[in-house]
């Protein structure tokens, strides 16, 4: 890379997975800010205004969750938290507080790579001022949002209203995780913010009819505990 | 619970008295006696020493009171009788003796059977589990070592071997490590189902897709009826209990080989079956196979012997159950049985297919 490379705020108490960190995010053409503690991630967020920040959720100062919240009263620059497996309420509440993504603890450096990629064209899309893409393209799914329209691998699919506005959603955020509560709010609204089923149950049904197989699902994958990712080939490889 | 040990002493005794009573006049007077020692042994036998002993001096009373002349006083004619309300105290306190000493016997032949068996399944988990967290340990830090110290001699194909062994051991620890803390946290009673309304084919299909590079290259049928009913489950633990039991497929098949997923309404429960086309299991192993560190089908197949300990208890705490049994046909089979708790919830009203509005 020519240019200076995009920065990356690392909030990390650990002192070996900041090493791990940086030596994965270097070579990628990143800088890399470090910091050890909740209030040293917030002093160096505002000073610098890093592009990114992977977040651990178990600092020794504060609650990450916290720093999601102080963060987003006035920044979008994208968030991904990095917590243990089993911690799904955790990652839930960091989500729906506003975090991007988050990646489980232990993660390879390909998962890693993916989810920052997603996460920086998100925030590009989200900047740029320029009208919003007419069609939506992940995998062999093709969404025509002017035409109301989708096709799988070139046929078209007939989806019901709610099964279209949950592909759209998901085509909108691909390769990015979505929370059930996101779901329900966008796709039912905020009276429904509760149902969790009416998306497993509309899920299911949207796979059916997109998925080969629908107990065996490709494209839409399940979050356990967490919500639902509509696979992105384009950054996952 | 004591007082009505007790008590229930007292009614037999009383019991025994209104009998000796009725047949006073019918026999002698040692059958009689033989009757308060008959209601002795039992008192011993069924409510323990101090029941006995209680039973031994009301005994004495009441056989004087009833059964020796002149009747109905505590007043002793003969001191014949005195002889006889000595041994019989006597045989009262000698059998209760003896029973507290056979209680005593039995209760720390059993606490001793107990500790040698918590032992026993200590160092079961000791030498497990070590074994199992060095050897992936012991690859790791000697692939690792060799690229730091002599990388440069060895060619890429060497370099790229070395590598992915690394991350496959590294993958083998973490699996091993979280069937440690599920099992722990099963054990501590600390686990809380988190129940919410979620159909089965997502269960399922989460658990496929955690294990999508391990069942590579597999046939997996599943055949799920589209009128199954919501389920009432914690998402997080079940995607678990079918990671654990697919996995447990794969590692007993050999690779390539088909796995089925049915499931069906059975009455009051959905059963839900993993069977394969492996080696089965060696008869009597159905059960065992559940235990903690049990490794089963007598291979050497990796593994701490968790993942089964693990899907009964998460199966167990939705009120439900597991079971393994050998296929018609050969193969195994796993057989999770979960009851359908309170009424599913009610949809949104159904929507029209056709062009999105």
């Amino acid at each position: 890379m020519t240019s200076p490379g995009p920065l990356v705020l690392v909030v990390e108490d650990e002192p070996q997975m900041r090493r791990f960190l940086r030596a994965s995010l270097t070579p990628h053409g990143f800088r890399v800010l470090e910091a050890k503690t909740a209030a040293e991630a917030l002093t160096l967020a505002a000073a610098h205004v890093p592009e990114l920040v992977l977040l651990d959720l178990g600092l020794p100062d504060a609650d990450g969750l916290e720093v999601v919240r102080a963060l987003r009263e006035w920044s979008r620059t994208p968030v991904i938290v990095i917590s243990a497996r089993d911690r799904e309420g955790d990652k839930v509440l960091a989500l729906d507080a506003g975090a991007d993504d988050y990646l489980t603890k232990p993660f390879g450096t390909g998962e890693l790579m993916a989810r920052i990629r997603v996460a920086l064209r998100h925030a590009q899309a989200q900047a740029s001022t320029s009208a919003p893409v007419p069609v939506l393209e992940v995998g062999p799914l093709r969404v025509d949002l002017t035409a109301r329209t989708v096709t799988r691998d070139g046929k078209e699919l007939r989806l019901t209203p709610i099964e279209y506005r949950l592909l759209v959603l998901l085509a909108k955020n691909a390769g990015k995780v979505l929370t059930h509560r996101q779901i329900l709010l966008d796709v039912w609204g905020p009276p429904h913010a509760g149902q969790t089923h009416y998306v497993r149950v509309y899920m299911g049904e949207l796979r059916k009819k997109i998925e080969d197989d629908p107990a065996r699902p490709k494209l839409v994958v399940t979050e356990p505990g967490v919500g639902y990712r509509l696979r992105d080939p384009a950054v996952t490889g | 619970m004591r007082a009505r040990r007790f008590l229930s002493t007292v009614l037999l005794v009383a019991l025994g008295t209104a009998l000796a009573r009725a047949v006073r006049d019918l026999v002698a007077l040692p059958d009689l006696v033989m009757i308060y020692v008959a209601v002795i042994m039992v008192a011993a036998a069924f409510f323990g020493r101090g029941p006995a002993l209680v039973a031994s001096a009301l005994s004495v009373g009441a056989y004087d009171f009833v059964c020796v002349p002149p009747y109905y006083t505590l007043a002793i004619a003969e001191s014949r009788h005195a002889v006889t309300f000595v041994m019989m105290f006597v045989v009262g306190l000698l059998v209760s003796e003896l029973v507290a000493r056979v209680r005593r016997h039995a209760e720390e032949a059993e606490s001793a059977t107990l500790r040698a068996h918590t032992e026993e399944m200590r160092s079961s988990l000791l030498s497990a589990v070590s074994h199992d967290l060095r050897t992936p340990l012991a690859v790791i830090t000697g692939a690792a070592t060799t690229l730091r110290d002599q990388g440069d001699k060895l060619d890429v194909a060497e370099r790229a071997e070395l590598l992915e062994t690394v991350c496959e051991e590294a993958e083998r620890l973490e699996r091993l490590v979280r069937n440690l803390l599920d099992m722990t946290r099963l054990e501590a009673k600390g686990m809380k189902v988190k129940r919410e309304w979620i159909p089965v084919e997502e269960i399922v299909g989460s658990a496929l897709t955690r294990l999508e590079r391990w069942l590579e290259g597999r046939a997996i049928v599943t055949r799920l009826p589209p009128d199954l009913p919501l389920l009432s489950v914690d998402p997080v633990l079940l995607e678990q209990v079918f990671v654990n039991l697919f996995e447990n497929a794969a590692k007993h098949t050999p690779p390539g080989s088909a796995i089925d997923v049915t499931a069906r309404r059975v009455d009051g429960a959905v059963e839900i079956v993993v069977a394969d086309r492996g080696p089965g299991f060696p008869a009597g192993d159905e059960l065992r196979i559940f235990e903690k560190f049990h490794r089963g089908r007598g291979t050497s197949a990796p593994g701490a012997g968790l993942g089964l300990a693990i899907v009964r208890g998460v199966i167990e705490a939705h009120g439900g159950t597991v079971t393994a049994s050998n296929r018609t046909g050969g193969g195994a089979e796993m057989r999770v049985l979960l009851p359908i708790v309170g009424t599913p919830p009610g949809m949104p009203a159904a929507e029209e297919a056709g062009a999105p509005s």
